[in-house]
Protein backbone atom coordinates (compact mmCIF):
# COMPACT_ATOMS: atom_id res chain seq x y z
CA UNK A 1 0.00 0.00 0.00
CA UNK A 2 2.93 2.37 1.10
CA UNK A 3 4.47 1.79 -2.53
CA UNK A 4 1.30 2.56 -4.29
CA UNK A 5 1.14 5.66 -2.74
CA UNK A 6 4.97 6.40 -3.60
CA UNK A 7 4.48 5.44 -7.06
CA UNK A 8 1.54 7.60 -7.33
CA UNK A 9 2.88 11.09 -6.09
CA UNK A 10 6.41 10.23 -8.58
CA UNK A 11 3.21 10.02 -11.21
CA UNK A 12 1.78 13.23 -10.56
CA UNK A 13 4.74 14.56 -10.23
CA UNK A 14 6.36 13.17 -13.30
CA UNK A 15 3.07 14.40 -15.44
CA UNK A 16 2.96 17.89 -13.87
CA UNK A 17 6.64 18.05 -15.17
CA UNK A 18 5.81 16.92 -18.64
CA UNK A 19 2.56 18.97 -18.97
CA UNK A 20 4.64 22.24 -17.56
CA UNK A 21 7.28 21.14 -20.21
CA UNK A 22 4.93 20.75 -23.22
CA UNK A 23 2.59 23.72 -22.61
CA UNK A 24 5.64 26.17 -22.36
CA UNK A 25 6.84 25.07 -25.60
CA UNK A 26 9.44 22.16 -25.44
CA UNK A 27 9.24 19.46 -28.28
CA UNK A 28 8.13 15.74 -27.23
CA UNK A 29 11.67 14.23 -27.57
CA UNK A 30 12.33 17.04 -24.74
CA UNK A 31 9.97 16.23 -23.00
CA UNK A 32 10.49 12.44 -22.73
CA UNK A 33 14.23 12.61 -21.95
CA UNK A 34 13.62 15.03 -19.15
CA UNK A 35 11.08 12.59 -17.42
CA UNK A 36 13.47 10.02 -18.08
CA UNK A 37 15.74 11.26 -16.35
CA UNK A 38 13.56 12.70 -13.19
CA UNK A 39 12.20 8.37 -13.19
CA UNK A 40 15.95 7.51 -13.04
CA UNK A 41 16.77 9.68 -10.09
CA UNK A 42 13.74 8.48 -8.55
CA UNK A 43 14.50 5.21 -8.76
CA UNK A 44 11.77 4.48 -11.42
CA UNK A 45 11.42 3.19 -14.84
CA UNK A 46 8.44 5.42 -16.72
CA UNK A 47 6.89 4.89 -20.26
CA UNK A 48 4.51 7.68 -21.47
CA UNK A 49 2.02 8.58 -24.56
CA UNK A 50 2.13 12.01 -25.33
CA UNK A 51 0.07 14.41 -27.08
CA UNK A 52 -1.10 18.18 -27.22
CA UNK A 53 -3.79 17.67 -25.04
CA UNK A 54 -3.29 14.62 -22.90
CA UNK A 55 -0.56 12.66 -20.94
CA UNK A 56 -0.97 9.11 -20.46
CA UNK A 57 2.24 7.95 -18.40
CA UNK A 58 3.16 4.72 -16.39
CA UNK A 59 5.55 4.28 -13.34
CA UNK A 60 7.43 0.88 -12.80
CA UNK A 61 9.14 0.79 -9.19
CA UNK A 62 12.62 -0.91 -10.32
CA UNK A 63 13.11 -2.52 -7.20
CA UNK A 64 9.28 -4.29 -6.50
CA UNK A 65 8.30 -4.16 -10.26
CA UNK A 66 4.97 -2.77 -9.44
CA UNK A 67 3.40 0.04 -11.57
CA UNK A 68 0.89 3.29 -11.70
CA UNK A 69 -0.91 4.35 -14.67
CA UNK A 70 -2.26 7.65 -14.64
CA UNK A 71 -3.58 10.30 -17.36
CA UNK A 72 -4.01 14.39 -17.40
CA UNK A 73 -5.25 16.81 -19.31
CA UNK A 74 -3.12 19.59 -20.35
CA UNK A 75 -4.30 23.22 -19.59
CA UNK A 76 -3.52 25.93 -22.40
CA UNK A 77 -0.13 26.14 -24.54
CA UNK A 78 1.87 29.17 -22.90
CA UNK A 79 5.60 29.47 -24.11
CA UNK A 80 7.84 30.33 -21.39
CA UNK A 81 11.32 29.35 -22.11
CA UNK A 82 12.31 29.98 -18.83
CA UNK A 83 10.54 26.80 -17.27
CA UNK A 84 12.15 24.93 -20.24
CA UNK A 85 15.42 26.32 -19.24
CA UNK A 86 15.03 26.01 -15.37
CA UNK A 87 13.40 22.47 -15.33
CA UNK A 88 16.23 21.09 -17.48
CA UNK A 89 18.63 22.74 -14.82
CA UNK A 90 17.02 21.13 -11.66
CA UNK A 91 16.79 17.75 -13.69
CA UNK A 92 20.68 17.76 -13.89
CA UNK A 93 20.90 18.94 -10.21
CA UNK A 94 18.43 15.90 -9.53
CA UNK A 95 20.66 12.93 -11.04
CA UNK A 96 23.72 14.49 -9.69
CA UNK A 97 22.72 15.20 -5.90
CA UNK A 98 20.50 12.42 -5.96
CA UNK A 99 17.39 14.36 -5.23
CA UNK A 100 14.57 13.13 -2.81
CA UNK A 101 10.84 13.26 -4.15
CA UNK A 102 9.79 16.23 -2.15
CA UNK A 103 13.02 18.14 -2.86
CA UNK A 104 11.88 18.00 -6.49
CA UNK A 105 8.32 18.84 -6.54
CA UNK A 106 9.14 21.60 -4.13
CA UNK A 107 11.90 23.02 -7.22
CA UNK A 108 8.87 22.38 -9.54
CA UNK A 109 6.92 24.65 -7.54
CA UNK A 110 9.12 27.33 -7.28
CA UNK A 111 9.67 27.09 -10.87
CA UNK A 112 5.90 27.59 -11.54
CA UNK A 113 5.88 30.17 -9.50
CA UNK A 114 8.03 32.34 -11.41
CA UNK A 115 7.28 35.77 -12.80
CA UNK A 116 7.01 36.59 -16.80
CA UNK A 117 8.61 39.79 -18.07
CA UNK A 118 6.17 42.12 -17.53
CA UNK A 119 3.19 43.10 -19.81
CA UNK A 120 4.06 46.28 -21.55
CA UNK A 121 7.99 45.24 -21.88
CA UNK A 122 6.73 42.23 -23.96
CA UNK A 123 4.33 44.87 -26.03
CA UNK A 124 7.86 47.23 -26.38
CA UNK A 125 10.05 44.22 -27.26
CA UNK A 126 7.77 42.37 -30.14
CA UNK A 127 6.65 46.17 -31.33
CA UNK A 128 10.87 46.34 -32.36
CA UNK A 129 10.79 43.05 -33.44
CA UNK A 130 7.88 43.74 -36.07
CA UNK A 131 9.73 47.20 -36.67
CA UNK A 132 12.90 45.25 -36.96
CA UNK A 133 10.87 42.62 -39.54
CA UNK A 134 9.88 45.89 -41.47
CA UNK A 135 13.29 46.88 -41.89
CA UNK A 136 14.76 43.21 -43.16
CA UNK A 137 12.09 43.77 -45.97
CA UNK A 138 13.00 46.87 -47.39
CA UNK A 139 11.27 49.54 -45.14
CA UNK A 140 12.47 53.31 -44.52
CA UNK A 141 12.55 54.37 -40.83
CA UNK A 142 8.47 55.98 -41.55
CA UNK A 143 7.60 52.22 -42.39
CA UNK A 144 9.29 50.98 -39.36
CA UNK A 145 7.62 53.52 -37.53
CA UNK A 146 4.16 52.07 -38.40
CA UNK A 147 5.08 48.82 -38.24
CA UNK A 148 5.84 49.43 -34.31
CA UNK A 149 2.30 50.88 -33.77
CA UNK A 150 0.76 48.04 -35.93
CA UNK A 151 2.38 45.53 -33.97
CA UNK A 152 1.75 47.17 -30.52
CA UNK A 153 -1.76 47.93 -30.45
CA UNK A 154 -1.78 43.84 -32.92
CA UNK A 155 -0.31 42.55 -29.81
CA UNK A 156 -2.57 44.47 -27.26
CA UNK A 157 -5.41 42.99 -28.88
CA UNK A 158 -4.00 39.44 -28.54
CA UNK A 159 -3.45 39.62 -25.20
CA UNK A 160 -7.08 41.25 -24.35
CA UNK A 161 -8.25 38.35 -26.33
CA UNK A 162 -6.46 35.50 -24.37
CA UNK A 163 -7.14 37.48 -21.02
CA UNK A 164 -11.41 36.79 -21.68
CA UNK A 165 -10.33 33.58 -22.92
CA UNK A 166 -11.48 33.54 -26.68
CA UNK A 167 -10.87 31.11 -28.95
CA UNK A 168 -7.37 31.14 -29.94
CA UNK A 169 -8.20 31.35 -33.50
CA UNK A 170 -10.56 34.50 -32.86
CA UNK A 171 -7.72 36.46 -31.12
CA UNK A 172 -5.21 35.32 -33.55
CA UNK A 173 -7.80 36.73 -36.24
CA UNK A 174 -9.04 39.83 -34.36
CA UNK A 175 -5.37 40.79 -33.51
CA UNK A 176 -4.96 39.88 -37.16
CA UNK A 177 -7.09 42.21 -38.33
CA UNK A 178 -6.17 45.16 -36.09
CA UNK A 179 -2.12 45.30 -37.27
CA UNK A 180 -3.12 44.64 -40.72
CA UNK A 181 -6.12 47.50 -40.53
CA UNK A 182 -3.32 49.83 -39.04
CA UNK A 183 -0.54 48.98 -41.66
CA UNK A 184 -3.24 49.51 -44.10
CA UNK A 185 -3.89 53.37 -43.81
CA UNK A 186 -0.11 53.49 -44.67
CA UNK A 187 -0.60 51.93 -48.02
CA UNK A 188 -3.57 54.23 -48.31
CA UNK A 189 -2.38 57.26 -48.06
CA UNK A 190 0.96 56.17 -49.13
CA UNK A 191 2.92 56.41 -46.17
CA UNK A 192 7.17 56.27 -46.36
CA UNK A 193 9.04 54.90 -48.95
CA UNK A 194 7.76 51.06 -49.23
CA UNK A 195 4.27 50.74 -47.45
CA UNK A 196 3.42 47.38 -48.69
CA UNK A 197 6.40 45.97 -46.70
CA UNK A 198 4.61 47.41 -43.45
CA UNK A 199 1.50 45.66 -44.35
CA UNK A 200 3.33 42.44 -44.28
CA UNK A 201 5.06 42.60 -41.76
CA UNK A 202 2.68 44.15 -39.09
CA UNK A 203 1.73 40.39 -38.89
CA UNK A 204 4.01 38.09 -38.30
CA UNK A 205 4.53 38.72 -34.62
CA UNK A 206 1.58 36.18 -34.90
CA UNK A 207 3.33 33.81 -37.22
CA UNK A 208 3.58 30.60 -34.94
CA UNK A 209 7.33 29.84 -35.43
CA UNK A 210 7.59 27.82 -32.43
CA UNK A 211 4.83 25.35 -33.19
CA UNK A 212 6.05 24.71 -36.88
CA UNK A 213 9.98 24.52 -35.59
CA UNK A 214 8.82 21.92 -33.21
CA UNK A 215 6.62 20.42 -35.62
CA UNK A 216 9.42 19.83 -38.26
CA UNK A 217 12.00 18.24 -35.21
CA UNK A 218 9.15 15.94 -34.00
CA UNK A 219 8.52 14.49 -37.37
CA UNK A 220 12.59 14.08 -37.50
CA UNK A 221 12.21 12.89 -34.00
CA UNK A 222 9.35 10.37 -35.72
CA UNK A 223 7.33 11.49 -33.23
CA UNK A 224 4.99 11.75 -36.24
CA UNK A 225 1.71 12.12 -34.33
CA UNK A 226 3.04 15.32 -32.46
CA UNK A 227 4.30 16.85 -35.58
CA UNK A 228 1.46 16.87 -37.75
CA UNK A 229 -0.77 18.24 -34.76
CA UNK A 230 1.16 20.80 -34.14
CA UNK A 231 1.76 22.16 -37.95
CA UNK A 232 -1.55 21.80 -38.79
CA UNK A 233 -2.18 24.04 -35.18
CA UNK A 234 0.65 26.03 -36.99
CA UNK A 235 -1.44 26.27 -40.47
CA UNK A 236 -4.76 26.52 -38.57
CA UNK A 237 -3.13 30.36 -36.81
CA UNK A 238 -1.41 31.08 -40.38
CA UNK A 239 -5.31 30.78 -41.87
CA UNK A 240 -6.43 33.11 -39.15
CA UNK A 241 -3.88 35.47 -39.42
CA UNK A 242 -4.50 35.51 -43.50
CA UNK A 243 -8.41 36.01 -43.34
CA UNK A 244 -7.24 38.91 -40.64
CA UNK A 245 -5.57 40.66 -43.34
CA UNK A 246 -7.67 39.98 -46.00
CA UNK A 247 -10.49 41.32 -44.52
CA UNK A 248 -8.19 44.37 -44.06
CA UNK A 249 -7.60 44.99 -47.83
CA UNK A 250 -11.36 44.32 -48.26
CA UNK A 251 -11.82 47.08 -46.38
CA UNK A 252 -9.26 49.73 -48.26
CA UNK A 253 -10.16 48.17 -51.26
CA UNK A 254 -5.85 47.35 -51.69
CA UNK A 255 -4.77 44.68 -54.52
CA UNK B 1 31.04 49.26 -50.95
CA UNK B 2 31.28 50.43 -47.22
CA UNK B 3 27.75 51.99 -47.96
CA UNK B 4 26.63 48.42 -48.72
CA UNK B 5 28.57 46.66 -45.20
CA UNK B 6 26.79 49.54 -43.52
CA UNK B 7 23.78 48.66 -44.69
CA UNK B 8 24.07 44.78 -44.11
CA UNK B 9 25.08 45.48 -40.30
CA UNK B 10 22.25 47.52 -39.95
CA UNK B 11 19.84 44.95 -41.23
CA UNK B 12 21.34 42.82 -39.23
CA UNK B 13 21.53 44.33 -35.81
CA UNK B 14 17.25 44.44 -36.56
CA UNK B 15 17.20 40.53 -36.86
CA UNK B 16 19.48 40.69 -33.69
CA UNK B 17 16.40 43.05 -32.21
CA UNK B 18 13.89 41.07 -33.67
CA UNK B 19 15.26 38.14 -32.08
CA UNK B 20 15.48 39.71 -29.15
CA UNK B 21 12.22 40.49 -29.10
CA UNK B 22 10.57 37.50 -30.11
CA UNK B 23 13.00 36.28 -27.10
CA UNK B 24 10.59 38.12 -24.66
CA UNK B 25 7.77 36.67 -26.23
CA UNK B 26 9.17 33.21 -25.12
CA UNK B 27 10.55 34.77 -21.72
CA UNK B 28 13.83 33.56 -22.26
CA UNK B 29 15.73 33.84 -18.80
CA UNK B 30 17.60 37.36 -19.02
CA UNK B 31 20.89 35.64 -18.71
CA UNK B 32 19.94 34.82 -22.63
CA UNK B 33 19.62 37.88 -24.28
CA UNK B 34 22.44 39.06 -24.45
CA UNK B 35 23.32 35.72 -26.69
CA UNK B 36 20.04 35.65 -28.49
CA UNK B 37 20.67 39.06 -29.62
CA UNK B 38 23.86 38.12 -31.11
CA UNK B 39 23.43 34.76 -32.63
CA UNK B 40 20.23 36.56 -34.21
CA UNK B 41 22.42 39.05 -35.65
CA UNK B 42 25.28 36.82 -36.65
CA UNK B 43 22.63 34.94 -38.42
CA UNK B 44 21.02 37.78 -39.95
CA UNK B 45 24.44 38.81 -41.06
CA UNK B 46 25.57 35.68 -43.14
CA UNK B 47 21.97 35.19 -44.67
CA UNK B 48 21.72 39.14 -45.96
CA UNK B 49 25.59 38.52 -47.38
CA UNK B 50 24.96 35.49 -49.40
CA UNK B 51 21.75 36.57 -50.79
CA UNK B 52 23.57 39.63 -51.74
CA UNK B 53 25.52 37.26 -53.82
CA UNK B 54 22.83 35.81 -55.32
CA UNK B 55 22.69 32.90 -53.11
CA UNK B 56 18.79 30.87 -53.23
CA UNK B 57 17.26 31.80 -49.78
CA UNK B 58 16.53 28.49 -49.10
CA UNK B 59 20.67 27.54 -49.19
CA UNK B 60 21.55 31.31 -47.33
CA UNK B 61 18.54 30.30 -44.29
CA UNK B 62 19.84 26.75 -44.06
CA UNK B 63 23.80 28.00 -44.22
CA UNK B 64 22.15 31.00 -41.02
CA UNK B 65 20.69 28.25 -39.19
CA UNK B 66 23.54 25.81 -39.31
CA UNK B 67 25.57 28.39 -37.76
CA UNK B 68 22.86 29.46 -35.11
CA UNK B 69 22.91 25.35 -34.64
CA UNK B 70 26.61 24.92 -34.03
CA UNK B 71 27.04 27.79 -31.86
CA UNK B 72 24.02 26.84 -29.72
CA UNK B 73 26.09 23.89 -28.25
CA UNK B 74 29.14 25.61 -27.03
CA UNK B 75 27.16 28.49 -25.76
CA UNK B 76 24.69 26.02 -24.02
CA UNK B 77 28.08 24.90 -22.13
CA UNK B 78 29.18 28.18 -21.25
CA UNK B 79 25.84 29.87 -20.12
CA UNK B 80 24.56 26.57 -18.85
CA UNK B 81 21.12 27.11 -21.04
CA UNK B 82 19.26 24.26 -22.90
CA UNK B 83 20.52 25.20 -26.69
CA UNK B 84 16.66 25.92 -28.01
CA UNK B 85 16.17 28.56 -25.29
CA UNK B 86 18.49 30.81 -27.46
CA UNK B 87 18.33 28.81 -30.97
CA UNK B 88 14.91 29.01 -31.50
CA UNK B 89 14.39 32.96 -30.94
CA UNK B 90 17.58 33.30 -33.14
CA UNK B 91 16.07 32.04 -36.38
CA UNK B 92 12.66 33.02 -35.74
CA UNK B 93 13.74 36.56 -37.65
CA UNK B 94 14.41 33.94 -40.74
CA UNK B 95 10.77 32.47 -40.95
CA UNK B 96 9.47 32.72 -44.38
CA UNK B 97 6.81 35.16 -43.37
CA UNK B 98 6.92 36.91 -46.05
CA UNK B 99 6.50 33.82 -48.28
CA UNK B 100 3.77 32.79 -46.27
CA UNK B 101 2.20 36.22 -46.81
CA UNK B 102 2.34 36.19 -50.69
CA UNK B 103 0.91 32.33 -50.79
CA UNK B 104 -1.99 33.53 -48.99
CA UNK B 105 -2.76 36.33 -51.32
CA UNK B 106 -2.48 34.68 -54.27
CA UNK B 107 -4.47 31.63 -52.76
CA UNK B 108 -7.53 34.58 -51.92
CA UNK B 109 -6.73 36.19 -55.50
CA UNK B 110 -6.99 33.00 -57.21
CA UNK B 111 -9.86 32.06 -55.92
CA UNK B 112 -12.02 35.02 -54.59
CA UNK B 113 -10.85 38.21 -57.08
CA UNK B 114 -9.80 37.07 -60.67
CA UNK B 115 -11.87 35.85 -63.29
CA UNK B 116 -9.48 36.09 -66.12
CA UNK B 117 -8.10 32.53 -67.37
CA UNK B 118 -4.15 33.86 -67.87
CA UNK B 119 -4.30 35.87 -65.02
CA UNK B 120 -5.34 33.09 -62.69
CA UNK B 121 -2.20 31.18 -63.80
CA UNK B 122 -0.19 33.66 -62.93
CA UNK B 123 -1.86 33.27 -59.22
CA UNK B 124 -1.36 29.53 -59.45
CA UNK B 125 2.44 30.13 -60.03
CA UNK B 126 3.04 32.72 -57.34
CA UNK B 127 1.05 29.94 -54.96
CA UNK B 128 3.16 26.89 -56.05
CA UNK B 129 6.48 29.48 -55.89
CA UNK B 130 5.96 30.76 -52.61
CA UNK B 131 4.45 27.99 -50.94
CA UNK B 132 7.15 25.69 -51.55
CA UNK B 133 10.15 27.99 -50.54
CA UNK B 134 8.50 28.84 -47.38
CA UNK B 135 7.77 24.94 -47.24
CA UNK B 136 11.75 24.37 -47.73
CA UNK B 137 12.96 27.43 -45.78
CA UNK B 138 11.53 26.37 -42.62
CA UNK B 139 12.68 22.70 -43.22
CA UNK B 140 15.88 24.15 -43.75
CA UNK B 141 15.79 26.04 -40.25
CA UNK B 142 14.72 22.97 -38.82
CA UNK B 143 17.34 20.85 -39.83
CA UNK B 144 20.35 23.80 -39.45
CA UNK B 145 19.26 24.29 -35.38
CA UNK B 146 19.13 20.46 -35.33
CA UNK B 147 21.69 19.41 -37.35
CA UNK B 148 24.16 19.20 -34.13
CA UNK B 149 22.46 17.21 -31.99
CA UNK B 150 21.34 15.14 -34.79
CA UNK B 151 24.74 14.45 -36.18
CA UNK B 152 26.61 13.84 -32.75
CA UNK B 153 23.49 11.36 -32.07
CA UNK B 154 22.92 12.99 -28.77
CA UNK B 155 19.82 14.06 -27.16
CA UNK B 156 21.56 16.31 -24.75
CA UNK B 157 23.84 19.36 -24.98
CA UNK B 158 25.36 18.27 -21.87
CA UNK B 159 26.35 14.84 -22.38
CA UNK B 160 28.48 16.23 -25.75
CA UNK B 161 32.22 16.36 -24.82
CA UNK B 162 33.57 19.53 -26.52
CA UNK B 163 37.22 18.25 -26.01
Amino acid sequence: MKTENRLESIADLLLEIASILMVSGANTNRVDVNIDRFASVLNCESYSLISQKTMILTVIDNETNENYTKVKNLPAHKIDFTIISAISKVSWNALDEDWSLSRISQEIETIKKQKRYPRLVVLLAVSFAGAGFCKIFGGDYLNLALAFISTFFGLFILQAAHKRKFNTYVSVFLASLTASLLASLGVYFNFGAQPEATLATSILFLVPGVALINSFTDLIDKNVLNGVVRFTNGIMTVLAIALGLFVAMLIFQLK
Amino acid sequence: MTTTILELFEVSAWAGIAAVGFGILFNIPRKAILTVFLLGFGAGFIKFVLLHYNINIVLASLIAASFVGILSLPLAHGIHQPPVVFSIPAVIPMIPGYYAYEMVLSIMSFTFLEKDDSKRLVFMEAIFSNGFTMLFILISLTIGVSLPLLLLRKHTAKRVDLR
